[in-house]
C-alpha cells in the first residue's frame, strides 16, 4: 500500500469510530489488520486512543467509596477458579470473548427486537379495528334479524286472528239454527242487500259484512239494524258500510225473537226509533 | 479511600499483571480506572445503583474475558471502555430497565450529570477550559453522543440532524482538536 492510500485510508475516519466503538464486527478486524501491517495507521490509531482516553478521564466521575471494596470482592473471590479456567482453554477463551465482544457491539440485535414490538403493536392495532368492524357489522345484522322477529311475530299475530275469526264465522254457516235472510233495498235504494243470520236458540244476530251492498254511509250518519217484533222495531246496533277487512261478519245486538229485520240511515251512534222515510233493506221470515 | 492509596501501574505492567491474574493487577485496574469507566456509564445509565452494578459488571467481565484482550489490537482502555458503554447500553435497552422507566430524557444526560455530581478533576488535566475552548460546541456534542452516549454515527446524524458525511467530519475534526490539545 502506497503512502497516499494509507494516508486516504486514515482520512476516511474509520480509525476514529473504531476507538468510539462505532464499527460492525468485520471493520473492526479489517482496522485491526490494517494497523497490524501498517505502522503508519497503527501510530494514528494509538494517538486517537490515547487522546480519548485523556477525554474519558477529563469527563471521569468518581463511584461511592464502598464500590472498590464491593468490586475487589467480587473479582478475588474466585481467582483461583478463573485462573483454572483460563488456562484450561486459553485460545478458545480468546476467541469466545471476541464473539462476545462482537455480540454486545451488534446492537441491530436489540433493534430487531424493538422492530418486533413496534409490528406486534402495528398488528393488535390492525386486528382491534377490524373486529370493531365485524363486531359493528354482527351488531347491525342482528339488530336487523330482531326487527324481522318482530315483525314475523306480529305476522302470526294477525294470522291467528284472522283464523279465529274465520272460525267464528264458519260456525255461523255450520250451526244448524242459525237462520239466513236476505234483506233487500227498498224502493230508494234497490241495488242493497244485506244478510242476517238469526239464531233464536243462542240469541244471536250477526250480519254479512262481506258480501253487503249498501251505499257509502258518511261521517255523520251510520246503518242501523232494526228488528220487528211484534210489530215494534227493536234496536239491534248500528254499523258502517266501510267495514274493516278484519271481521267479514259483525255479531249486533242479542235477541230472542224478530218477525222481521230492517236497516235504516240514522246519524251517528243510532237513534231511538227508526227513520222510516231511511230505510234501506227490510227482509220478513 | 484517599489518593495516596491508590495503586498505579503502567499500561504494560498492569496487562501483564492481569494477565498472570495477579490480586495487584485487579486493585490497580480499578484505582486506574473505574472512574474513567463510571464517567461513560453514568452517563448512560442516571440511575446511581444501577450505573454502580453496571460499573461492577464492567470489572468482572474484563476480568472474565481478560485472554481476549490483545495488546496489538490497541490500548487497554479503548478495550475496557467499549465493554462498559455495551453493558450500559445493554442494560438501559432491556426490557426490565425499560419498565422501570428510571431513564432520563437521553439528550440531557450529559449535562445532567456534569450539573448532578463532581465530576473528577486530576493535576494533570487542569487545562479543562482550555479544552472546552478548543473543542467547539457542535463538534462536543457529535463526540459526546458517540463516545459517552454510545450512538451510532448514524444515529447521531439523526438525532441532531445532520447529513452523515457531516458527522463524520465533525467527529474527525473534533477528535483532532483534542489530540492538539492533549500534546
Amino acid at each position: 500500500m502506497k503512502v497516499e492510500e494509507i494516508k486516504a485510508y486514515i482520512e476516511t475516519g474509520i480509525l476514529e469510530l473504531y476507538v468510539l466503538g462505532d464499527v460492525t464486527p468485520n471493520e473492526k478486524r479489517q482496522v485491526e489488520e490494517m494497523a497490524s501491517k501498517h505502522p503508519e495507521i497503527k501510530a494514528e490509531l494509538d494517538e486517537i486512543e490515547r487522546s480519548m482516553e485523556l477525554y474519558a478521564q477529563e469527563n471521569a466521575v468518581e463511584p461511592s467509596e464502598n464500590l472498590r471494596g464491593r468490586v475487589l470482592g467480587s473479582l478475588l473471590t474466585n481467582l483461583s477458579d478463573d485462573r483454572n479456567f483460563s488456562k484450561a482453554h486459553p485460545q478458545k477463551d480468546n476467541d469466545a470473548d471476541d464473539e462476545d465482544e462482537d455480540n454486545i457491539i451488534a446492537l441491530p440485535v436489540q433493534k430487531k427486537e424493538s422492530g418486533f414490538y413496534k409490528y406486534a403493536f402495528a398488528a393488535s392495532l390492525a386486528l382491534l379495528v377490524a373486529s370493531t368492524v365485524a363486531l359493528v357489522n354482527v351488531y347491525s345484522k342482528l339488530q336487523a334479524s330482531n326487527e324481522q322477529l318482530v315483525a314475523l311475530q306480529s305476522d302470526k299475530q294477525h294470522f291467528a286472528n284472522q283464523v279465529k275469526l274465520m272460525d267464528g264465522e264458519l260456525t255461523v254457516y255450520r250451526d244448524t239454527t242459525y237462520k239466513l235472510l236476505r234483506l233487500k233495498g227498498t224502493a230508494k235504494t234497490p241495488g242493497s242487500v244485506l244478510t242476517v243470520a238469526f239464531s233464536p236458540v243462542h240469541k244471536k244476530v250477526v250480519i254479512d259484512m262481506a258480501n253487503m251492498k249498501m251505499p257509502v254511509n258518511d261521517k255523520a250518519h251510520q246503518y242501523q239494524l232494526w228488528a220487528l217484533v211484534g210489530g215494534k222495531p227493536v234496536d239491534l246496533g248500528v254499523f258502517d258500510s266501510a267495514a274493516d277487512t278484519l271481521t267479514n261478519i259483525k255479531e249486533m245486538k242479542s235477541l230472542a225473537s224478530a218477525d222481521a229485520f230492517a236497516v235504516t240511515l240514522e246519524p251517528r251512534g243510532g237513534s231511538v226509533n227508526p227513520t222510516m222515510d231511511q230505510m234501506m233493506v227490510i227482509g220478513k221470515f | 479511600m484517599s489518593k495516596k492509596n491508590k495503586i498505579s501501574l503502567s499500561e504494560d505492567e498492569l496487562v501483564l499483571a492481569l494477565r498472570n491474574h495477579e490480586k495487584i493487577a485487579v486493585e490497580a485496574l480499578y484505582d486506574m480506572y473505574s472512574s474513567s469507566l463510571y464517567g461513560v456509564i453514568s452517563r448512560i445509565v442516571i440511575d446511581t445503583a444501577i450505573a454502580e452494578d453496571i460499573l461492577q459488571e464492567t470489572f468482572v467481565k474484563i476480568w472474565h474475558s481478560f485472554s481476549g484482550y490483545s495488546a496489538e489490537k490497541g490500548r487497554l482502555f479503548t478495550w475496557m471502555v467499549n465493554i462498559a458503554r455495551n453493558l450500559a447500553i445493554d442494560k438501559i435497552r432491556s426490557k426490565d430497565f425499560k419498565n422501570q422507566n428510571k431513564n432520563q430524557q437521553i439528550e440531557n444526560n450529559v449535562t445532567f450529570i456534569d450539573e448532578q455530581r463532581n465530576t473528577v478533576y486530576k493535576p494533570e488535566l487542569m487545562g479543562v477550559k482550555d479544552l472546552v475552548r478548543a473543542l467547539k460546541p457542535d463538534q462536543k456534542s457529535i463526540i459526546d453522543l458517540v463516545y459517552f452516549k454510545g450512538y451510532t454515527h448514524v444515529e447521531a446524524a439523526e438525532e441532531l440532524g445532520i447529513p452523515l458525511g457531516t458527522i463524520k467530519t465533525r467527529l474527525r475534526m473534533g477528535i483532532m482538536e483534542l489530540r492538539k490539545h492533549f500534546n
